[in-house]
């Protein structure tokens, strides 16, 4: 009896193949993306939208590409890809010339861009100034920088905590209109703000 | 000569007390700015947006609990658990999202365009991911990738997902 179950005794179950991980390009809003899969056993490139790539292990060469359906994407990936926040807002102010003055035309844009703020509090906010290439860097370099903190001003005077503010100058580096130095532009006399 | 004296005595004070206002206002300037220096020392590089379920992040053998709006550091390990979902946006505007039972850590993020300071390196241990591109990929595609146990993903501009067995 001993004899017979020890010879029926059954063989240990195999492991269990790894499940296999797995990478999928999504689409992407500035045009075309691309992500390259390596490890130790080969490469794998994915250059279409939806195309996916699944990975058997750590020593398994990452395998060729296959389109997912939208259905199957929702399935695995819905709910993360729900938790993903908003694309940042951007905002650009403008200034009088030689100072920390909104224009009107930006003053009326003012409550629309505070309103953004407040939508997406908690946020994390980026201020930068810049001026036209009027006067030397160094001037500009504090012109922009006052411009920046005017903006930051609004923003307090809302309730926001002025020490999460990332307040910045390029002064006149960074010119969103192209000009030679010591040219007046109006549109480079600016605050550009990022609302992440 | 008490006049005598005590004029000097008088112009000695003044001098004292000028000093030591001096010397109380420079200590004061000092402290301020090096202050100011230690607050930037351990600057954010992003900020958790969304946070629902069991959501952590860890720092260093802190445990903080991940709420919407917690500044986050380089070496931040999020983590979620079998009911937990993250959203964070980084400096840089790259958006990473965490499904339930999921770990990543922000390896490194530097972001000075200026000085042509780029870097994002993400270690997805396991779990479920959602990933979008911002500035660092998109002035230095070869500054990204995301590390995993199974492959390295490099990126190029570019939004995509990833479900991690970890082995």
């Amino acid at each position: 009896m001993l004899l017979l179950a020890a010879c029926a005794a059954p063989k240990p179950p195999p492991p269990p193949a790894p499940t296999p991980s797995l990478f999928v390009l999504l689409p992407d809003p500035s045009g075309a993306g691309q992500i390259t899969i390596t490890n130790p056993s080969g490469t794998q490139v994915l250059t279409q939208s939806r195309q996916a790539s699944a990975v058997p292990g750590p020593t398994g060469a990452p395998g060729p590409p296959f389109v997912l359906a939208d259905a199957q994407i929702q399935q695995i990936f819905g709910a993360t890809l729900a938790a993903l926040p908003p694309e940042p807002a951007h905002f650009i102010l403008y200034f009088k010339g030689d100072s920390d003055d909104l224009t009107p035309e930006s003053q009326a844009l003012l409550p629309k861009f505070l309103q953004t703020v407040r939508d997406r509090s908690p946020a994390d906010i980026s201020i930068v100034g810049h001026t036209d290439t009027l006067g030397d860097r160094e001037y500009n370099y504090r012109l922009g920088l006052r411009r920046a903190n005017r903006v930051a001003d609004l923003l307090v005077v809302q309730g926001v905590d002025r020490s999460t503010l990332d307040i910045t100058s390029h002064g006149k580096n960074d010119l969103l209109v192209p000009t030679g130095d010591q040219v007046s532009e109006p549109r480079n006399r600016r605050v550009e703000i990022i609302v992440r | 000569m008490t006049v005598g004296y005590l004029g000097r005595v008088g112009k000695s004070l003044i001098g004292r007390t000028t000093r030591t206002t001096v010397i109380a206002a420079v200590c004061s300037l000092l402290m301020t700015v090096l202050l100011g220096a230690s607050e930037g020392a351990t600057p954010s590089v992003g900020i958790v947006k969304m946070a629902e379920g069991t959501a952590v992040v860890q720092r260093g053998d802190q445990t903080l609990a991940a709420s919407a709006g917690l500044a986050l550091q380089e070496g931040d390990v999020l983590r979620t658990g079998a009911d937990g979902r993250l959203g964070v946006v980084l400096r840089d505007d790259t958006r990473v999202s965490l499904g339930p039972e999921t770990e990543i850590r922000i390896d490194r993020f530097l972001f000075a365009p200026a000085q042509g300071q780029l870097a994002l390196v993400l270690k997805m241990a396991r779990g479920v991911a959602a990933y979008v591109s911002g500035k660092i990929a998109k002035l230095s595609p070869d500054a990204v990738h995301v590390e995993t146990p199974v492959a390295i993903v490099g990126v190029r501009g570019t939004h995509f997902v990833a479900k991690v067995e970890s082995p």
